[in-house]
């Protein structure tokens, strides 16, 4: 009786023993398995920031090559780093016509800006001087102060689709900026920056 | 002896629970590398062909640059290409999801496997840059120039010019033939025949001794491009060698170009793997033409003749300004000159090109994108009267 109980209870210690081993291996399991994904999802976040990095470079260098932006003449080939603002200011227009089914897959969740930062003022000052009766008198047309803003492209990541917000990356460009609507007999040019973000 | 038998049902019990034990847990781990496998070849399919796109967007956006990319470790994989329904798909055979371009023309042969790929990128212009062409070919692939036309002449020049860019000498690996004769595939993965003179024919073969050469090539890898015509009639034929020469396409398709050197669109018919590709990418073009036209004249020009855009802006300009000396006449060379004036040039442009798209069927470039030429070359001169003559300010 006494060697009974004795066999019984070693019996319950070695099923004790292999709880605890299964225990702290599933434990550890479970450690192994959390760390596991927390690092998948680390590595997705920074795969998915490199995605966007890499996108933001490939939409900035179409944009600066797009055929409806560069400066051409004639069949000579299209002056570098520049913006004929001529078309610039017709393409948003363009762009809202025929976005969905062409200019999404050229530049998907992105947006597309283009910034004159210089001449602020004498772009469009017009100075007239004139002499009535020995008087000098000076007019001054401003039709623009300050910078320049054209949004070309601007189409956000649907929030609803994810939980999480998205992020936004931009780049910038400097370019020049042809306008030949100003002045007449010269050719203007202007100094500015294409910024294109992207939403990842 | 109770006891005994008990220990030992215990002992085999234990070694059955830790060989099953042990085996569940193996095949947890195995388990987990094999899907971790399968996802790092995932992951390194997706960076191939990451890298593909971003090296073909750079590529194509460089006008007029040649560009020879070292393949490296990835020589022994099969690139493919092809395009359906105005979507231009590449990705390695059998491996992962294909990159899918709407936009960009790519004209590549259907398949490349080469330790080094060649791209070239052309401007394609109708009469004002439209897009810039992307062609991509192998350093394995063979082009026997057989005929000797304008065309030729350009071409083979073309191919051999330093690359503006890159300032490096591009073999396009190529060979000019007078006879079919001279045909020597070598240890090329594939050949394509250029018939600049279009003496191919269906059911036409290739001599004896040339067929035993190009034996070991599998089908399809023998594919020839035949030129009829000659300026804005020059159309193309695609054919395939299986036990003689085979067309591909049912009709000869249009090339629509303006002509000149470095033809985009007859390049393009030469590094194209089949009619498909050529059509497919060319539909891509005439697309773009559209929206482009749009800008420079706006949406109403082709329908109720109200300039707009890029035109209306320079008319408006001059409309405002008649103090300057020259805007009598550049008004006349925009909107009145009953010769050729630009707004009725691009308004003709505008509708020859939306009747192409509208047209355009799989299969076959339509007649009416060949008016695109001539309203393109009307348009040309317009701009040239403007800018030249009038010394006002040009639409492109």
């Amino acid at each position: 009786m006494n060697m009974k109980s004795h066999l019984k209870k070693k019996g319950q210690l070695h099923i004790s023993e292999t709880i605890a081993v299964l225990f702290i291996f599933f434990v550890l399991v479970v450690f192994g398995l959390i760390f596991y994904f927390k690092y998948t999802q680390y590595a997705l976040k920074e795969e998915q920031n490199q995605l966007s990095t890499a996108r933001a470079i490939r939409t900035t260098s179409k944009v600066l090559f797009l055929p409806e932006l560069a400066c051409t003449r004639g069949s000579a080939e299209p002056e570098d780093d520049c913006i004929d603002v001529m078309k610039l200011r017709q393409l948003n227009a363009t762009i809202n016509r025929h976005l969905q089914e062409y200019y999404y897959n050229m530049f998907g969740y992105a947006k597309i800006s283009v910034v004159k930062v210089y001449p602020k003022e004498p772009w469009a000052v017009q100075t007239e001087i004139s002499n009535n009766s020995g008087n000098i008198s000076f007019n001054l047309n401003v039709a623009a102060l300050g910078e320049e803003r054209w949004v070309v492209y601007d189409l956000p990541r649907p929030i609803n689709l994810t939980k999480e917000a998205y992020s936004y990356s931009s780049t910038y460009f400097i370019v020049t900026l042809r306008d030949e609507a100003i002045g007449g007999e010269k050719i203007h040019y202007g100094f500015g920056y294409i910024e294109v973000g992207v939403y990842g | 002896m109770n006891f005994s038998k008990k220990a030992q049902v215990e002992v085999t019990f234990n070694w059955i629970y830790i060989a099953i034990a042990g085996a569940v847990i193996l095949l947890f781990f195995a388990g987990i590398i094999v899907k971790q496998k399968i996802a790092s070849e995932q992951t390194l399919d997706r960076d191939v062909m990451r890298i593909m796109e971003n090296i073909f967007t750079a590529a194509q956006i460089s006008e007029n640059t040649k560009t020879v990319i070292d393949m490296g470790g990835l020589r022994d994989y099969v690139f493919y290409f092809n395009c359906e329904e105005g979507v231009s798909k590449y990705g390695l055979e059998g491996r992962s999801m294909p990159v899918e371009d709407q936009a960009n023309p790519i004209f590549a042969p259907n398949k490349i496997q080469s330790s080094l790929l060649i791209t070239w990128s052309v401007p394609y212009k109708l009469p004002f840059k439209v897009i810039d062409f992307l062609f991509i070919t192998s350093s394995n692939t063979k082009y026997f120039l057989w005929g000797k036309t304008p065309l030729s002449q350009d071409f083979s020049r073309a191919i051999s010019n330093v690359s503006s860019e890159s300032k490096i000498k591009v073999d396009f690996n190529t060979a000019e033939i007078q006879d079919l004769s001279e045909i020597n595939p070598g240890k090329n993965f594939q050949m394509r025949l250029i018939d600049f003179e279009g003496k191919l024919k269906t059911g036409d073969k290739l001599p004896t001794a040339v067929e035993e050469k190009i034996a070991y090539l599998p089908p399809g890898r023998v594919t020839a491009v035949s030129f009829h015509g000659a300026g804005a009639s020059t159309s193309i034929t695609y054919f395939v060698y299986e036990n003689g020469w085979k067309e591909q396409n049912k009709k000869p398709l249009n090339v629509i170009s303006l002509g000149g050197e470095s033809d985009a669109a007859l390049y393009a018919a030469i590094f194209s793997g089949d009619d498909s590709i050529y059509q497919c990418n060319m539909r891509k073009a005439f697309q773009r033409l559209s929206y482009l036209n749009e800008i420079y004249g706006g949406p109403e020009l082709a329908t109720k003749g109200i300039p707009g855009g890029k035109l209306g802006e320079i008319i408006s300009f001059y409309k405002a300004r008649p103090e300057l000396l020259m805007t009598s006449e550049c008004v006349n060379y925009l909107t009145e000159d009953p010769n050729q004036n630009v707004q009725a040039a691009l308004q003709s442009h505008q509708n020859s090109a939306n009747a192409c798209l509208t047209l355009f069927t799989a299969g076959e470039i339509p007649t009416e994108c060949t008016e695109l030429v001539s309203t393109a070359v009307n348009l040309r001169e317009a701009n040239n009267n403007l800018a030249e003559r009038g010394d006002c300010i040009p639409l492109y």
